[in-house]
């Protein structure tokens, strides 16, 4: 019997963002075939346009629809989320404007590469189906292995091969998880699964416990979560500051959401070491970030460690699971896209071809002292991201952290609040070392050029974009804040 | 006078980012402009202060985050008006005392920011604002004496940060805590702290949140034992640094405790009434011993700061009006008598590069008018009758004579220290004969040094033989808050112990 499917039943509104997507990088690489070319500037825009197509087509969804034989799942998590990783694309791309011409930037591919990225990660927020979100986990993943790879640079290769080992072991794990779930319930969806896991009070235990863990282990890895998060540092190292930027904010938002769903209904079951495991790793991956962070002599390895200890700041947002706790998360991660994608972009406009001041690192704190003697603007605006990421008022991250901390104290975990306090307390001191390197120090460079020498007025506009939502942050929490309660209400997280 | 409050906060700001433009030659005047401009808008405020009305006044509110219930909230009172004042003077003060040329167009706009966070701080009747100007605080500093400071400036510098800062996060939870309290008994968020003053908290919250208040404001006021950061940041600070450090931000802490703990927290002010005595005296006598045992003049008056610290802090936990506004007066008296004395060691140091006692001696025969400035100072410092010193440190002791007798005399002790250590730098450093040949050629002070000194002097006088004009606002404002204190306390224990310490005539 012919199989008949209205149009109208599939809701194609749902997949819009990511078909838009997917059409423009199939473009792109067609253009490449007929015309070689082009400059990078042409695919760059051709690719913020595409973007800024699915933002609207993102706008246009109501915050509760399904499609695709309810494979698709548009509620206000999945629309939330979606612009953050559009808006966070949109900001990236334009990077590969820089003054000095870096390889990957050249290639038409890599913007092919990088929509059918942004095209995965869309996909993995906006579903519920373990196999569709696996799809998704994995298109994105490749493609930013090759992206990661296309710096072409001796560590960048390495860091590539590291985060493709890394990624397909977590991949294992997540197959290996999904399978457990669909042994126990006989379903791929998560909303089926909990349910029948709730019927059945969760026997058999060691079932769950088995999926339950393997899951948390293949979303740890691309959450860097503590003790998965051994290939972060070296693969921000490898990859170029830009990127690196990019890999601290969306890749991870994807992994949280996907989190979300699954362990907010399973952590609030009642079942006491699912809420002990996930508070064990929340306090172990912000001390233990922290911790680490404190004895680098890299900026970027800082960084990173410090974008390990922020996704453990915001996975107890998880791990509380009320409604304003998914709301400061994503208040939070705003916030820190900001400043964030700023501080890396600090990085990425001081980028040489080569290493001038240490035979492994091209950021050591070393390069940036005394920078305020000859490089004012570029040593405040830096200083300026530092305080954010610290948490200093009133910068942005501080009423992400205000508002994560006060959902915490609300819903009892005074405890939880007090660590993430201490825990501010530690990360202020090597936020506080850059500062004091480029304030408190005496000069190294003669010129402040060296710290703009990959600059160009894109690069500049980002920063400048940046340094605003970082500065003026407290003028639009309050819409942010409703924003972003109305479309997680709706969802009913 | 609709907006004077946010005028009062900001024009440092504001007129701080066009510094960025003046040249730097003129940045120095600039500086003192735009601080004059300062103290004139402060004491307008005061002229246009209603004495008799013990509320707060001129008040300014609008909305932040309204789904947050923080606000943009400023009101002055009698307990903060002269807080206010004293920065915008010590500020002025100690621009005019500025002799740093390098860098110098950064250096005096730190300053018009850190007025700026300072006033903020006093003024702030929403207590995220209040945090917000707090934290702000520390960047200011940071730069001041990490930048400009000597010796081991960067380890000073970040000590200072660190420490402050890991103290108000735990305020930050406290207030956080207490946000939630509010929500859930009147289904509102909300982060003013007139409304606060109406939440009656339970006693068993009350006193873990006194304890993550004290935390942020015993660190900054500093209290034994966490008083190490400040001897190394005064040691390394640059003159100004040291001013504002002694003269303002010090205060900031207190002003908590009388601000926050008291009204907040009464029945856990009645608590931890004793404990915090003995800390405070602790911090009296410990303090003053050290500051004999001082070699460098800075030193010995950044231990004496701790030593006055802990009369202040005591005169605060007496919980009585005398008390309260005893150590209030004394926050105004030691903002000036310690800015003074600080500056007038960096006077010397400027001239022999040393702040070393046995560098020095028979200073008064070279440097009469040095001598004299300092020597009314000094009388000051140690709470002389008729100067500024005493009118605070007795109003304190007498109101805490009322708690406790014993601990009383036992604080008393410390004034005598105080002498002793005070009268023995005078003596080592100023009587005598010239020992060491270098101080022979030592000029007296200038035009520019006199400039800042003398209205120093002369308040240290004026408000020592008259100080109405200072307690009468600030005794309203107190006791209009220690009745809210009476009818806020849980516990008949904190009431009859209330009635207790404000009643005259009666000794424990």
């Amino acid at each position: 019997m012919p199989i008949s499917i209205d149009l109208a039943t599939l809701n194609m509104a749902t997949v819009m963002p990511t078909l838009i997507l997917v059409i423009g990088a199939l473009a792109i690489l067609c253009i490449d075939l007929f015309k070689r070319d082009l400059s990078r500037s042409f695919y760059t825009m051709i690719a913020v346009l595409v973007m800024l197509l699915s933002i609207g087509a993102t706008l246009g969804l109501s915050g509760s629809e399904r499609g695709f034989f309810d494979m698709m799942l548009m509620d206000g998590i999945a629309v939330v989320s979606g612009l953050i990783i559009l808006v966070t694309s949109v900001l990236f791309v334009p990077l590969a404007l820089s003054s000095k011409r870096f390889h990957e930037f050249t290639m038409p591919e890599f913007f092919a590469l990088f929509l059918f990225m942004v095209a995965g990660f869309l996909f993995m927020v906006s579903s519920d189906n373990l196999i569709l979100i696996f799809i998704g986990l994995e298109t994105a993943s490749l493609a930013l292995y090759t992206m990661i790879a296309m710096h072409n640079r001796l560590k960048a290769i390495e860091a590539a091969i590291k985060y493709f080992t890394m990624g397909a072991l977590a991949a294992g794990f997540y197959a290996f998880s999904a399978l457990l779930f669909y042994v126990l319930t006989g379903s791929v969806e998560i909303g089926v699964i909990v349910n029948v896991l709730y019927e059945r009070g969760f026997d058999p235990m060691i079932g769950v416990l088995g999926a339950t863990v393997f899951m948390l282990a293949a979303l740890g890895f691309k959450l860097s979560i503590i003790p998965f998060h051994t290939w972060t540092p070296d693969v921000y190292e490898g990859s170029s500051a830009a990127l690196a930027g990019y890999m601290s904010i969306v890749p991870k938002i994807a992994g949280f959401v996907v989190a979300m769903r699954l362990f907010e209904m399973l952590a609030q079951s009642g079942v006491t070491w699912l809420e002990d495991v996930l508070f064990v790793a929340v306090v172990l991956t912000m001390t233990l970030a922290n911790l680490m962070a404190l004895v680098q002599t890299d900026v970027k390895r800082m960084l990173a460690f410090s974008s390990i200890s922020h996704a453990g700041f915001v996975l107890a947002a998880i791990l509380i699971g009320t409604t304003q706790a998914n709301v400061g998360f994503f208040l939070y991660w705003m916030m820190f896209l900001f400043t964030n994608l700023g501080a890396f972009s600090m990085l990425w406009i001081a980028r040489n071809k080569q290493n001038l001041w240490d035979a492994r690192y091209q950021h050591p704190f070393t390069k940036f002292s005394g920078m305020v003697k000859v490089s004012p603007m570029a040593a405040t605006i830096m200083g300026v991201f530092m305080f954010s990421l610290a948490g200093i008022p009133p910068f942005s991250i501080f009423w992400g952290k205000l508002f994560l901390m006060s959902a915490a104290v609300n819903a009892g975990y005074i405890g939880l609040a007090v660590v993430m306090a201490l825990n501010s307390a530690i990360a202020v001191y090597y936020y506080m070392k850059l500062v004091v390197f480029m304030f408190l120090k005496d000069p190294v460079a003669k010129d402040g050029s060296i710290y703009a020498i990959n600059a160009s007025t894109p690069l500049k506009s980002i920063i400048g974009f940046a340094l605003v939502m970082t500065l003026c942050a407290v003028v639009f929490v309050d819409s942010l804040i409703g924003f972003i309660a109305e479309y997680v209400v709706a969802s009913g997280f | 006078m609709d907006h004077i409050l946010s005028l009062i906060i900001f024009f440092p700001a504001f007129a701080g980012l066009l510094g960025f433009v003046v040249h730097k030659e003129s940045a120095k005047a600039y500086a003192i402009s735009v601080a004059a401009i300062e103290l004139c808008l402060t004491l307008w405020l005061w002229v246009g202060f209603d004495a008799t009305n013990a509320g707060f006044q001129f008040v300014e509110y609008a909305p932040l985050i309204s789904q947050f219930g923080v606000s943009y909230y400023l009101g002055v009172d009698g307990i903060s008006l002269f807080l206010v004042i004293l920065s915008a003077f010590m500020t002025l003060i100690a621009l005019i005392g500025l002799s740093v040329k390098e860098d110098v167009k950064n250096l005096v706009i730190s300053v018009l920011f850190l007025e700026m966070t300072m006033v903020g701080v006093f003024l702030s009747l929403d207590v995220i604002l209040f945090y917000v100007f707090w934290e702000m605080s520390l960047l200011p500093m940071l730069y001041i004496i990490g930048a400009w400071g000597s010796g081991e400036r960067i380890y000073a510098a970040v000590k200072f940060f660190l420490y402050t800062f890991f103290g108000s996060v735990f305020m930050l939870v406290g207030i956080l805590f207490m946000a939630y309290l509010y929500f859930q008994t009147t289904g509102v968020w909300s982060f003013a702290l007139p409304d606060w003053h109406l939440l009656q908290v339970p006693y068993d919250f009350q006193l873990w949140l006194f304890g993550a208040f004290f935390l942020g404001f015993a660190i900054k006021v500093p209290m034994v034992p966490f008083h190490t950061w400040l001897p190394y940041a005064h040691g390394q600070a640059p003159t100004i640094g040291s001013v504002i450090l002694a003269a303002v931000l010090l205060k900031m802490g207190t002003y908590g405790f009388v601000r926050f703990s008291l009204p907040l927290f009464p029945d856990a002010a009645v608590t931890f009434m004793i404990p915090i005595a003995i800390v405070a005296i602790v911090m009296v006598i410990y303090a003053a011993m050290i500051a004999y045992a001082q070699e460098d003049m800075k030193q010995v008056i950044a231990y004496s700061s701790i030593s006055h610290m802990g009369i202040i802090v005591l005169g605060t936990f007496a919980l009585n009006a005398e008390g309260i506004t005893g150590s209030i007066f004394l926050m105004i008296s030691h903002g000036i008598v310690s800015g003074a004395l600080f500056m007038l060691v960096g006077v010397i140091y400027e001239r022999r590069h040393t702040k070393k006692m046995s560098e020095f001696g028979g200073l008064a025969s070279v440097m009469p008018g040095f001598a004299t400035v300092f020597g009314i100072m000094l009388m000051g410092s140690v709470g002389l009758p008729l100067t500024i010193g005493f009118v605070g440190e007795f109003l304190a002791l007498m109101g805490f004579f009322k708690v406790s007798m014993v601990l009383t005399a036992l604080a008393g002790t410390g004034i005598i220290l105080g002498a002793i250590y005070m009268l023995t730098l005078y003596k080592r450093s100023f009587f005598g004969v010239i020992t060491n040949e270098a101080n022979r050629g030592l000029s007296d002070l200038n035009s520019r040094e006199l400039t800042a000194l003398v209205p120093l002097v002369a308040l240290v006088v004026l408000l020592g033989v008259y100080p109405k004009p200072i307690l009468g606002p600030v005794d309203a404002s107190v006791k209009k808050m220690i009745s809210l204190m009476e009818q806020k306390a849980e516990r008949q224990e904190t009431k009859l112990l209330l009635k207790d310490v404000n009643t005259v005539g009666e000794v424990r």
